[in-house]
């Protein structure tokens, strides 16, 4: 049950944005995510929307897989909505119901605060659809590497990603095994409220977190025996390499930017 | 090739304040040579100290007196730390817990990019050690789904690609189950017969003894046996006094023998039995 459990929500696919280096995926992400928080208007945000959708359609995902992002955070948008609707000081009183009011300036803050989040979220559920956990493992590396001069630990935190992915999976299987040997022993995992339920976890935390150290020890040895010393004067079989498709994403995502930027000084 | 004098390692319990509480002698002077091209197994029963002695072979532990050399480099030599790591590859027994990276080829590339080979070379070492272990089909496939056997071979493969001299095999198929051990044991044999890879196979399985050129049986630290497969077997009393079996042909041979039937003790084989006892009608 517990194994069918896929890391990250890669979906794989042929497509123009599939294909593109993780780097550029990143920037354009990171750019794409800047530029909602640069300029707000109904102009900028319309434009936002439709780079967005353009690139969905590229993606060839289907959009209910992208909106499956929002599930998940579905409250918190609702509480920003919420919250700025109501809380937002104004002047323009559009209706009064008891003590909240909604001025026009709330109405305003709420619809850009709401759509902002929803964008970023699609924004980045993008990328995370259209790269592997490992090509998104060595894009961040490689994308931290000049970081690494002011002790960001760029190696080290793509290790640990790497290492994090391996090792998921085998831990999943072995909370199933562990599960299966507890409840064979008339352990109750189901029944009781939220306490319970947690506290009934505590026997199946307790041999994993042994078995994970045991296993991090092992690894450890295994790593050191074959010669691993950290980052410094390691090659790579796989080098990211820019294609023809990363020159022209880059120079779509320039011409987005400055529109954004001209936008905000007219 | 690999050259111990009179190993000796102990390993110290400390209590909460530091205070040498216990100490126990894992390795108790140890002296063996092995020769370049030779297939070397260890054998000996849980806590006879052949895993420790197995990590002195690759540096991962250092003797507390005694030498070893390994290519004639000393293992105490910080210098020479990463050319015997190269040099002595190690797998160890649990196949999930020695693959690093979540490709096939990206694990057995890990080796030789840590010593920093350019990547070119890589690509060629990955592509001849996946072929070596007959696992070329599966090197865009995820470790998790293969299966204990295969993944002992990657494992094997990710040693091999560092271009090591000699292989040491900590229990390599401790956890597989019988033909995931015939997989990896055939590899490891085509290692030493085709590549000449000087092997050091340390296992409890009597019968993956029988296939090594050499056997040093370790009992408590020391060396309580050693001499070719077929001479220390025959030794049936002995090593059931250390608490190891022998082959079960073997066995059988001495019990035979014991009852007074005309056939010699040493046999290590079915057919060496079937031949024998053929002999008898």
């Amino acid at each position: 049950m517990i194994r069918d459990i896929t890391i990250g929500q890669f979906y794989p696919a042929k497509s123009r944005i599939h294909e593109l280096d993780p780097r550029t995926k990143i920037n354009g992400t990171f750019f794409f995510i800047l530029s909602l928080f640069i300029n707000q208007s109904l102009i900028t945000y319309g434009l936002a929307f439709l780079a967005l959708s353009a690139v969905i359609m590229a993606t060839t995902i289907p959009v209910r897989f992208m909106l499956k992002g929002l599930k998940s955070i579905f409250i918190i948008i609702m509480l920003t909505i919420v919250l700025n609707l109501f809380l937002t000081p104004g002047t323009t009183v559009l209706l009064t119901l008891g003590r909240f009011t909604i001025t026009s300036e709330g109405l305003q803050t709420a619809f850009y605060m709401g759509t902002r989040l929803i964008m970023l979220i699609i924004g980045s559920s993008v990328l995370t659809l259209t790269t592997s956990p490992i090509t998104l493992t060595d894009g961040i590396e490689a994308l931290l590497k000049p970081l690494e001069r002011i002790k960001v630990p760029a190696h080290e935190i793509a290790m640990m990603m790497t290492i994090a992915l391996r090792f998921i999976p085998i831990l999943l299987e072995e909370t199933d095994k562990i599960m299966k040997a507890q409840l064979a022993r008339g352990a109750d995992f189901e029944s009781g409220g939220l306490i319970k339920k947690a506290r009934s976890m505590v026997p199946l935390l307790v041999p994993l977190f042994i078995s994970s150290f045991r296993r991090a020890d092992d690894l450890a040895l295994a790593m050191e025996a074959r010669c691993y010393r950290g980052g410094e004067g390691r090659t790579r079989l796989k080098q990211l390499k820019y294609k023809k498709v990363d020159f022209w994403a880059y120079n779509i995502l320039m011409l987005y930017l400055i529109i954004f930027v001209v936008l905000r000084f007219i | 090739m690999v050259k111990a004098n009179n190993l000796i390692f102990e390993y110290v319990a400390h209590n909460d304040r530091g205070e040498v509480e216990g100490v126990h002698r894992a390795i108790d002077d140890v002296s063996f040579d092995v020769k370049k091209g030779d297939f070397i197994a260890i054998l000996g029963h849980n806590g006879s100290g052949k895993s420790t002695l197995a990590k002195h072979l690759n540096a991962l532990l250092k003797p507390k007196s005694g030498t070893l050399l390994i290519k004639n480099m000393d293992t105490k030599d910080d210098h020479h730390v990463w050319d015997i790591r190269q040099s002595a590859g190690m797998v160890f027994q649990n196949p999930d817990n020695q693959i690093i990276a979540t490709i096939v080829e990206e694990d057995v590339a890990f080796g030789p990019e840590n010593i920093g080979i350019e990547a070119g070379e890589i690509r060629k070492r990955v592509d001849m050690a996946l072929e070596v272990v007959e696992m070329t089909d599966y090197a865009g496939h995820s470790p998790n789904k293969l299966s204990g056997g295969q993944k002992q071979r990657i494992a094997i493969a990710g040693v091999l690609a560092m271009k090591p001299d000699c292989i040491i095999l900590d229990e390599p198929t401790a956890m597989l189950d019988p033909s995931g051990r015939e997989e990896v044991l055939k590899t490891v044999q085509k290692l030493n017969k085709e590549d000449k890879i000087t092997i050091i196979l340390i296992t409890h399985f009597m019968e993956e003894a029988v296939m090594a050129d050499h056997v040093y049986v370790m009992a408590e630290g020391k060396i309580a046996l050693d001499g070719i497969p077929r001479d220390v077997f025959s030794k049936v009393e002995i090593m059931k006094a250390l608490k190891l079996n022998v082959p079960e042909v073997t066995e059988l041979a001495y019990e035979l023998n014991h009852a007074g039937i005309d056939i010699p003790i040493d046999l290590l084989t079915i057919d060496e039995m079937v031949g024998s006892l053929c002999r008898l009608l």
